[in-house]
């Protein structure tokens, strides 16, 4: 199984929500499409889902185009509807029926996969009185239901609560084992959970590609962070003239003093503040950006 | 072929879980009930309500042929209250599943437009046609106890006729729920649309063959003078066409995603 999206390009009316997008997926990795609100990302899944048409480009799953390989694809929208009148289980049985799995194998899958979702005492209700994390999982179950060998999620857990967001993102861990697996979010922090690559995209085109592992040594930097009485300010300015000191920037009570080399400079910066007599408050070396960092500076900057 | 019978299924599923099976057959038999009872009592109705004064009621007016009453059925009910009904029914066919993205999330399954669409035309028109000829066979029962008798092979080739007008009335209704999304909307164009085709027929002789309630035009001068007009034949071609002209037009929306563009 390989997925390749090939210089995908989608306009609406004067808008370009994607904007000459490639990338490729292979067997077994999640990757996490991530991006502010009106980033593209929805319009994208929507064009690998064989929702929407691209107007330039194209999207291959192992070399021939999605609309051919319906089969092998496992979607689950961003508000899964579904039918209201049914129940759970017919649910199942529809959709998989329309993905080609005869009945009775349907029959016999069905509780298997209604127990993985943790839907098994709810089979028989009505769609309509689901909670909205309850929908989500029985719309994981739906797109597990043909045993896909890609998952395209739109935004599984952006609309659900703690508990349903928990529930469902266990879920997916679990899934992610024995399958493919593409979801967009703009919680990081689900990402950051769940996938181990990233492709961040903006404006409709895609600015980053990459793993969390590589993303945060890119982004380490030799940063300390200070906090002193208000009395002694005027030191930073005497720290802007130091020669190992890059860069001094205030926040709020803070100094981000970055360093040439934070393991030879941090004790000459101390040395330096106790020889001013300065009153330090708190002296921190800085751990890593979050990803949420590096992520308002990708996409507020670029 | 198979997820058409798949469609098929849950649409008929859908008719028993909304009772749609059980009303639409029940509102065309009243219909179908209404003009040889009211043809009949009307008179008496008259003469015990009305100020009688004053009023002469021309007796051969009442002596109506049985095949004039049922003709009436198809071209006063049917055609009035009867396409009304056809099209509210039927409004939210294709737009419901829009509305609610199911139409989108069936086709990420392999499944052809083709089939969806086939899917719900004949469900949908094979419970119209249920409705219609139940409603259609209690007025024959009436017309035959309170008029004269209709030869039964007159009243089953109107019907067969009056069908095909359906048959568009039906098609044209999912065209206009693929294109449009307000409920509303596809109500008013639906039925002003149907009911100005019913009205115009008798303008011209052009107009009516290219007309597809010229059907049902054709089926009534059936029931009452028992013989059909040659032009029929045209008509019904034509009547065809169109048909396949809306499913056409429904499956290149569905196809090219136009239902897609908010």
């Amino acid at each position: 199984m390989k997925l390749e999206i090939n210089n995908v390009s989608k306009r609406f009316k004067d808008k370009t929500a994607v904007n000459q997008f490639s990338m490729e997926l292979e067997i077994g990795q999640c990757v996490g499409l991530i991006g502010p609100n009106g980033a593209g990302k929805s319009t994208l899944i929507k064009i690998i889902a064989d929702i929407l048409h691209s107007d330039e480009g194209e999207v291959l799953l192992d070399g021939k185009r999605i609309s051919k390989m319906k089969r092998e694809i496992g979607y689950l929208p961003q508000y899964p509807n579904f039918f209201q009148w049914m129940t759970a289980r017919e649910t199942l049985l529809f959709m998989g029926q329309l993905s080609g799995i005869s009945k009775k194998r349907l029959i016999e899958d069905i509780p298997t996969i209604l127990a993985k979702v943790g839907l098994t005492g709810e089979q028989n209700r009505k769609v309509r009185t689901f909670s909205g994390g309850m929908k989500q999982r029985l719309g994981i179950a739906q797109a597990l239901l043909h045993k896909p060998s890609l998952i395209v999620m739109d935004e599984p857990v952006s609309a659900l609560d703690p508990i349903g967001r928990r529930e469902v993102l266990n879920l997916i861990q679990e899934i992610k084992k024995e399958t493919t697996i593409l979801l967009s979010t703009h919680i990081l922090s689900d990402a950051e959970e769940i996938c181990e690559r990233f492709v961040i995209i903006k404006d409709g085109t895609k600015i980053e590609d990459t793993t969390m592992t590589e993303l945060i040594s890119r982004n380490h930097e030799p940063v300390v962070y200070v906090e002193i009485a208000p009395k002694d300010h005027s030191w930073i300015q005497l720290v802007d003239q130091l020669p190992y000191v890059k860069k001094t920037e205030m926040m709020g009570s803070k100094v981000k003093i970055t360093l040439e080399n934070i393991d030879v400079h941090k004790n000459m910066l101390i040395q330096n503040a106790l020889d001013n007599d300065v009153d330090i408050v708190r002296f921190e070396v800085s751990g890593n950006d979050t990803l949420e960092e590096i992520f308002l500076k990708l996409v507020v900057s670029a | 072929m198979k997820p058409f019978f798949i469609l098929m299924n849950k649409e008929y599923f859908q008719m028993i879980r909304d009772f749609k099976i059980i009303w639409l057959p029940i509102v065309f038999i009243f219909l179908g009930m209404t003009q040889p009872v009211l043809t009949y009592y009307l008179p008496a109705i008259l003469g015990a309500l009305g100020g009688g004064q004053g009023i002469t009621i021309d007796p051969t007016m009442v002596q109506q042929e049985g095949g004039q009453v049922l003709a009436t059925t198809l071209g006063s009910q049917f055609d009035q209250l009867g396409i009304m009904i056809i099209v509210i029914s039927m409004m939210a066919m294709i737009q419901a599943d829009k509305a609610s993205g199911m139409l989108a999330f069936i086709l990420t399954r392999p499944v052809t437009v083709w089939s969806y669409i086939a899917g719900k035309i004949i469900s949908n028109y094979l419970l119209v046609i249920v409705s219609v000829t139940f409603g259609y066979f209690v007025s024959y029962l009436y017309v035959s106890y309170l008029f004269t008798d209709v030869p039964i092979s007159h009243m089953l080739l109107a019907l067969l006729i009056y069908l095909t007008w359906v048959l568009f009335m039906v098609s044209f209704t999912l065209m206009i729920s693929t294109i449009f999304n307000g409920q509303g909307v596809i109500a008013l164009i639906g039925i002003v649309f149907l009911l100005i085709c019913r009205m115009i027929i008798g303008i011209h002789p052009t107009i009516d063959l290219i007309n597809p309630a010229g059907m049902s035009q054709h089926a009534m001068s059936l029931l009452v003078t028992g013989s059909v007009d040659s032009s029929l034949y045209v008509n019904l071609i034509i009547t065809f066409l169109w048909v396949l002209f809306t499913l056409l037009v429904s499956h290149f929306w569905i196809s090219q995603k136009k239902f897609q563009q908010d």
